[in-house]
């Protein structure tokens, strides 16, 4: 796999022959783009915070994966620590940073260790400080506002933008913030020339036999890596994650141009596959509990919304609800869609506008 | 750099378990935040409990690829092998039981964090194995 290929400090050691502006334009002429699923081109964000004057900056590494579905960060911390911390001396190196920090999730303090003992390995006199800061079971501290919010010690509520974080970030300095894969992906575009952007790490579960880290290009059909995840039964929907939203297996493809179809959003690659003996309704509740649960409560949409969208499933679920409550669930999940202030609250309805389109009659079976 | 203040409360969780009121009033003089921002940020976090747990603290991961793997089931087997109801602690203090969102172990599903870490591929008779070896 190219994301475990070894660098041996090599790309730190010839970014600094190249200098900071000579690293972004290979970054950016290699098209590199950011792997937590806004795609942002990492070139340009680096360039950003490159151009703000300031005398402290900083580096963040986002390790709060936690799209449920999704460990392809687990798996690179485990198998390839040393690239990784590798990256963020490159991103330190190029923006000037002398402190860094990796805001690991709570739920993988199993790993701080082998990330500390790796740090301390590769890190040595290179002038860089990488400071891991335990996360506490927060999803939304994924979001790049609150993650600064939550390691300047506040409650983890994401910010009105702009500004953004590569001007005014953590302690209102410029800061670079990256998440786990495309930190990795760094010193491997900067060395390799066989480097390939369009490899991902795609995470595969569920009613599947072979479920794992999959990479592959973009635009492998999604049909044939299901098929290679070798399912149970047959495939009744796959779900992006709990944010992306789901699709019936019938009608999915995975291409650059249509990556999920216009109502999904593929972002980590993060990949569900349910079988025909589950559920649509009890996965919607789970996702929507998932919602309620996550939810920061900053804004009314979603603080209140998850709540609401939770006790309708479970009325539907009951049997009591009538084509009212249906019509009142969509409606409502339109509008926290459409109002809520950060990426959570937008996208956490994706999963029933979607299975309310493609897999309706579910819902309506349970009708009064 | 200043000492930060999610490190603190983790630290404590680690030592104790949880944030007692005796550890908010010292990391509040230590800090210069007051008591009550000290809590409002505790209690943010799902892992930052501000109550008593029991010596073993069991989150069982809900989120949808456990689901699938019947991990609800589970959590209700937990309920009775440990005679608690989910978010409760036990009177003898030896367990609490939560449920998680994504511990990121959707490919060993169904799984739960036991004081942090992950055990997977869940089913009743391992999960009998893991209460027996808590309590011995």
């Amino acid at each position: 796999m190219q994301i475990l290929r070894k660098t041996n400090l090599k790309a730190l050691e010839k970014a600094k022959k190249l200098g900071a502006k000579k690293v972004i334009d290979i970054l950016k002429k290699k098209n590199l783009t950011g792997r937590g699923g806004a795609a942002f081109p990492t070139g340009k964000k680096w360039e950003f915070t490159l151009n703000a004057k300031s005398d402290t900056k900083y580096v963040i590494c986002n390790a709060n994966e936690g799209e449920p579905g999704t460990f392809k960060d687990r798996f690179i911390i485990k198998n390839n620590p040393e690239t990784l911390i590798e990256g963020i001396l490159i991103a330190a190196y190029v923006i000037k940073a002398k402190q860094a920090f990796i805001y690991l999730r709570g739920e993988y303090d199993n790993l701080r260790n082998l990330l500390q003992k790796t740090i301390n390995k590769v890190v040595k006199k290179s002038g860089v400080d990488i400071k891991i800061i335990s996360g506490a079971g927060a999803y939304v501290c994924g979001e790049e506002t609150a993650i600064i919010q939550s390691i300047e010690g506040q409650r983890g509520h994401p910010q009105y933008k702009p500004p953004y974080p590569a001007v005014d970030g953590l302690f209102g300095k410029p800061t670079i913030i990256n998440n786990i894969e495309t930190l990795t992906n760094v010193p491997q575009a900067i060395l390799f020339n066989d480097w390939d952007p369009n490899l991902r790490l795609m995470s595969l579960s569920g009613n599947i036999a072979n479920p794992g880290i999959y990479e592959l290009p973009v635009g492998y059909k999604l049909t044939d890596l299901i098929k290679k995840a070798k399912p149970k039964n047959k495939v009744k929907a796959i779900y992006f994650g709990c944010f992306g939203g789901c699709m019936p297996y019938s009608k999915i493809e995975l291409t650059p141009d249509s990556i999920c179809g216009k109502n999904c959003i593929i972002g980590s690659y993060t990949i569900i596959v349910v079988d025909e003996k589950q559920s649509i309704l009890d996965t919607a509740l789970s996702i929507a509990h998932f919602y309620c649960h996550e939810s920061c409560g900053k804004c009314t949409p979603c603080r209140e919304g998850t709540i609401r969208v939770c006790h309708l499933l479970e009325k539907i679920k009951s049997g009591k609800a009538t084509k009212q409550d249906l019509e009142i669930l969509e409606d409502l999940a339109m509008n926290i869609h459409e109002t809520s202030l950060c990426g959570l609250g937008q996208t956490s309805t994706n999963h029933l506008l979607t299975a309310l389109e493609f897999f309706r009659k579910e819902f309506e079976e349970k009708l009064r | 750099m200043t000492e930060f203040l999610l490190e603190l409360l983790k630290k404590e969780v680690k030592k104790r378990g949880y944030i007692s009121e005796e550890a908010v009033k010292k990391i509040s003089k230590k800090t210069n935040i007051p008591v009550s921002g000290i809590y409002g940020v505790a209690t943010f976090y799902s892992f930052l409990p501000t109550k008593q747990q029991g010596k073993n603290v069991i989150h069982v991961c809900t989120s949808p690829t456990c689901a699938i793997h019947n991990s609800l089931d589970l959590i209700k087997f937990l309920e009775k092998e440990l005679k608690i109801k989910l978010g409760q602690t036990a009177k003898n203090k030896l367990f609490s039981l939560y449920e998680t969102s994504c511990i990121g172990c959707c490919d060993e599903a169904p799984a739960m964090l036991l004081n942090g870490k992950p055990y997977i591929k869940l089913t009743k008779e391992k999960i009998k194995k893991i209460l027996r070896k808590c309590k011995s």
